[in-house]
C-alpha cells in the first residue's frame, strides 16, 4: 500500500485544450477516494496519467515517496479495473486472474494458491475454466475486480467499473467493492460520474469540473456545505434549487428577497446589501407548510408530480427569479436540467413530499423551507458565501 | 322508378401475403441457381475433361459426362518437362510471399492501427488507392524497373528478370497492401483497453502485442494468408513475363506450355488445370474452421 500524490499535475492534448489544470490531491495511504465530475471532466485522464496511459505534460505523481512521472505502467504497481473490464477473451478467467502474476513472476505454487483464494472470496471458483464471453456481467466484473486484487499492489485504480451494470447489480457490486476495499485496506481511487456512486462509497469524494479540481472533502461534508454552484448542483439527487435573490438592509440586520417572500440573512451578506446572489435549498428541505411551521414560506403552484415510492417529487412553480448563469453550474456552460427556468419571476423548484399528503398537479401549495438549510453563492464567481450566522426566524412578506 | 345503387367496391384480385413472398423467394433462389450453373459449369468441363479419352474430347457432339474415364491425361501431364520444377517452384514463391506478407503486414498495420504519425491518414487512403490500378498496367514499367535492379550490384542477387525473388518482390507489392488494409481492420477491432491492461499488468508494450494482440488477431491472420496463398499460386502475368527460363517457371506458366503453334494438347492441360488448384482449395478447406469469425 502507498498514498498517491498528485503535484500541479496538468495534462495537454495538442496545443491547445488542458484536460487536467494544476491538479493537486493527495490519496493517503488505504484511503478509498472518488473522483466525481461530467463527462470530459479530466477524471479519467488524471487517473490514467496515475496508471501510466498517459503522459503527463506537467507536474508530478507520486506513488509511495517514488515520483512515478516517467516510469512504464508495469513498474508503477498499481491496479486497474476498467470500465469495460478488458478481460482477455481468448483466456479463461483462471488465466484472466493468473496473467498478472505471470508477467511478475510469481512461483507457480504461490499463483494457483492465490487465484483459488480470489476466486472462492468472490464466488468465482466454478467458473475458472470459462471465458469472459460464457459470464454474465456481474461476473465479467468480479473476474475484473480479482484480478485487480490477486496481484496485491499498492494501489487500486478504478474507472467506472459499475457503469455497465444494470442498477440493481449496481448496487449490489458497490456495496461489495466498497466491502473488500474496507477488507483489503488498500489505496483506491475510483472514478465515476454517478454522484450515488461517489457519495456512497469513498471516504472522501474530489469533484472535478473541466479539468479543475473544484472541493475535496467527506462526501456529507460535500453535500452539507459546496464550495461553489457547479459541487452544489452536481452532487445531490434530485438536484439543489438554485434561485436568485436581492440581499437588503432590514434594520440593523441583513434580509434576503426571495421573490415575494423576505427573510432575515447571515450578517455576513451584509456587504453585499443592494446586490444579488444565488440561493440554493435542497429538496429534502423543502416541506409542505402547516399552521405554524416555521421556515420562508413560498406560494406555489404544482407543476408535475413524479412518484418515487414512499415520496412523490413535486415541480412546484414559485414566484421567485430562477439562477440566470446556468453557465456556472454545467461542465461546458449550457442551460442544465433539473431548475429549469419557468420564465423570469417565476422558477420551478424541486420538493420531496410525503405520498400520503397525495399531491396533484395543479394544486396551489405553500412550501415551507428550512431557513438554516438555505445555502447563499456568489453570482459572478458561483463560490459559496460563508455564513457566520445562520438565520433563524422568517417573515412573510404581503 | 329506377334507383341507383353504388357499386359495392371490390377488393383488387391478389395473392395472400405468405404466398406471394413465397413466390418471390423461389425466383431469387432460381436465379441463384442459374448463377451458380453459370459459374460451376467451366470448373465442371475441365475436371470432366481431364477424365475424358482424346477422341471424346475433340468430338464434335458434346459429351457432358466421361463415359471412359481416364487417367492417361494426368499421367501425361505429370511426365510433362519441368512439372516438379514448376511445382517446387510455385512451393517456394508462395511460402515466401505468404511468410513475409504476414510478417510485415501485421508490423504495418500495428503502426497504422495503434499509432498517431504523420501522414498516417494519406498512407492507409494511398494503400486503398493502390489496389485500384490495374496489375496489367504496371507490368512494362515494373519490367523496365527489374531488369535494371538486375544490373545494380548489391541487390542484382536478389532483384532481376528471370529470378523466383524478383517475383516474390514483385507479388509482395500487390498482396501487402490488401492484408495491412485488412489486418488493421482487425486490429481496430481490439479493444484499446485490452493491451493496455495487459501493460498496467506487468507487460511491455511489446509484449502486450505479442501476448494479447497476436492471439486476438488469429482469424485476421488465417484470412490474409489464404488470401496471399490464393494470389500468389494462381498469379500467371507477372511470372509469364518475369520468368523466362522453363527451369524457373512456375505452375501456371508451365500450365501454358500445353498450348504450342501447333495446337493445344486439351487433355494434360484440363488434368494440370485439374492438379494446380488443389494446395490453394486445401489450405482455404483447412484454415476455414480458424477464419469462421474472420
Amino acid at each position: 500500500m502507498a498514498a498517491i500524490e498528485f503535484v500541479h499535475v496538468s495534462k495537454a492534448y495538442g496545443n491547445d485544450k488542458l484536460a487536467v489544470r494544476d491538479l493537486n490531491l493527495t490519496i493517503e495511504e488505504g484511503e478509498f477516494v472518488v473522483l466525481v465530475g461530467p463527462s470530459g471532466c479530466g477524471k479519467t485522464t488524471a487517473l490514467r496519467m496515475v496508471a501510466g496511459l498517459e503522459e503527463i505534460t506537467s507536474g508530478e505523481i507520486r506513488i509511495g515517496e517514488r515520483v512515478v512521472n516517467d516510469l512504464a505502467p508495469r513498474d508503477r504497481d498499481v491496479a486497474m479495473v476498467f470500465q469495460n473490464y478488458a478481460l482477455y477473451p481468448h483466456k479463461n478467467v483462471y488465466e484472466n486472474l493468473v496473467f498478472g502474476l505471470r508477467m511478475r513472476k510469481v512461483a507457480k505454487e504461490e499463483q494457483r494458491r492465490r487465484v483459488e483464494e480470489i476466486a472462492r472470496i468472490l464466488g468465482l471458483s466454478e467458473m475458472l475454466e470459462r471465458r469472459p464471453a460464457q459470464l454474465s456481467g456481474g461476473q465479467r466484473q468480479r473476474v475484473a475486480m480479482g484480478r485487480a486484487i490477486v496481484r496485491e499492489p499498492k494501489a487500486f485504480l478504478m474507472d467506472e467499473p459499475l457503469s455497465n451494470l444494470d442498477a440493481k447489480l449496481r448496487v449490489q457490486m458497490r456495496a461489495e467493492i466498497a466491502r473488500i476495499q474496507q477488507t483489503l485496506k488498500v489505496t483506491t481511487l475510483y472514478v465515476t460520474h454517478d454522484q450515488v456512486e461517489a457519495m456512497t462509497m469513498g471516504s472522501r469524494v474530489a469533484v472535478m469540473r473541466d479539468g479543475v479540481l473544484q472541493q475535496v472533502d467527506a462526501p456529507e461534508h460535500i453535500y452539507d456545505a459546496p464550495t461553489n454552484l457547479f459541487v452544489a448542483s452536481f452532487l445531490g439527487s434530485p438536484a439543489m434549487n438554485l434561485l436568485e435573490a436581492e440581499i437588503v438592509r432590514d434594520g440593523d440586520g441583513v434580509a434576503c428577497r426571495l421573490g415575494e417572500v423576505s427573510f432575515a440573512a447571515p450578517s455576513s451578506l451584509a456587504r453585499r446589501a443592494g446586490g444579488r446572489v444565488a440561493v440554493g435549498i435542497r429538496p429534502e428541505h423543502v416541506r409542505p407548510a402547516f399552521g405554524s411551521s416555521d421556515g420562508i414560506r413560498l406560494r406555489g403552484l404544482v407543476r408535475l408530480v413524479e412518484p418515487l415510492g414512499s415520496e412523490v417529487l413535486a415541480h412546484v412553480e414559485v414566484p421567485a427569479d430562477p439562477l440566470g448563469r446556468v453557465d456556472l453550474v454545467d461542465a461546458a456552460g449550457q442551460p442544465a436540467d433539473g431548475f429549469s427556468a419557468a420564465g423570469q419571476g417565476s422558477a420551478t423548484m424541486l420538493a420531496r413530499f410525503d405520498r400520503e399528503l397525495a399531491i396533484r398537479a395543479e394544486q396551489p401549495v405553500e412550501l415551507a423551507v428550512e431557513a438554516h438549510r438555505v445555502l447563499f453563492f456568489d453570482l459572478e464567481t458561483g463560490a459559496a458565501v460563508p455564513v457566520a450566522d445562520v438565520p433563524m426566524a422568517a417573515t412573510v412578506a404581503s | 322508378m329506377s334507383s341507383q345503387v353504388a357499386p359495392t367496391p371490390v377488393a383488387p384480385v391478389s395473392l395472400p401475403a405468405p404466398r406471394r413472398r413465397r413466390f418471390r423467394r423461389a425466383g431469387w433462389d432460381l436465379l441463384g441457381l442459374v448463377v451458380l450453373v453459370v459459374m460451376v459449369f467451366p470448373i465442371y468441363w475441365m475436371v470432366a475433361t481431364a477424365f475424358k479419352p482424346g477422341h471424346d474430347i475433340l468430338s464434335y457432339k458434346p459429351i457432358w459426362f466421361p463415359t471412359h474415364p481416364t487417367l492417361s491425361n494426368f499421367k501425361d501431364a505429370i511426365n510433362q518437362a519441368f512439372f516438379w520444377n514448376a511445382v517446387k517452384n510455385s512451393l517456394i514463391v508462395v511460402v515466401v510471399v505468404v511468410a513475409l506478407s504476414l510478417v510485415l503486414a501485421f508490423l504495418a498495420s500495428l503502426a497504422l492501427a495503434k499509432f498517431r504519425f504523420y501522414g498516417r491518414k494519406s498512407f492507409i487512403t494511398l494503400i486503398l488507392g493502390v489496389q485500384m490500378v490495374p496489375l496489367t498496367a504496371l507490368i512494362i514499367p515494373l519490367y523496365i524497373l527489374m531488369s535494371r535492379a538486375g544490373d545494380v550490384k548489391g541487390v542484382d542477387h536478389v532483384l532481376g528478370v528471370d529470378k523466383l525473388s524478383g517475383v516474390i518482390v514483385m507479388y509482395l507489392t500487390f498482396v501487402l497492401p490488401f492484408t495491412v488494409w485488412t489486418l488493421r481492420g482487425f486490429l481496430l477491432g481490439v479493444p484499446q483497453e485490452l493491451e493496455e491492461a495487459a501493460m498496467v499488468d506487468g507487460t511491455t508494450r511489446f509484449g502486450a502485442f505479442v501476448r494479447i494482440l497476436l492471439p486476438l488477431l488469429g482469424p485476421g491472420l488465417v484470412a490474409t494468408s489464404i488470401f496471399a496463398f490464393i494470389q500468389a499460386w494462381n498469379e500467371f502475368i507477372i511470372a509469364y513475363v518475369f520468368l523466362h527460363t522453363p527451369e524457373k517457371q512456375t505452375l501456371m506458366v508451365w500450365l501454358a506450355s500445353f498450348t504450342t503453334l501447333r495446337g493445344t494438347d486439351w487433355g494434360p492441360l484440363m488434368a494440370g488445370a485439374t492438379l494446380c488448384p488443389c494446395p490453394s482449395s486445401c489450405s482455404s478447406c483447412s484454415s476455414s474452421g480458424g477464419s469462421r469469425s474472420g
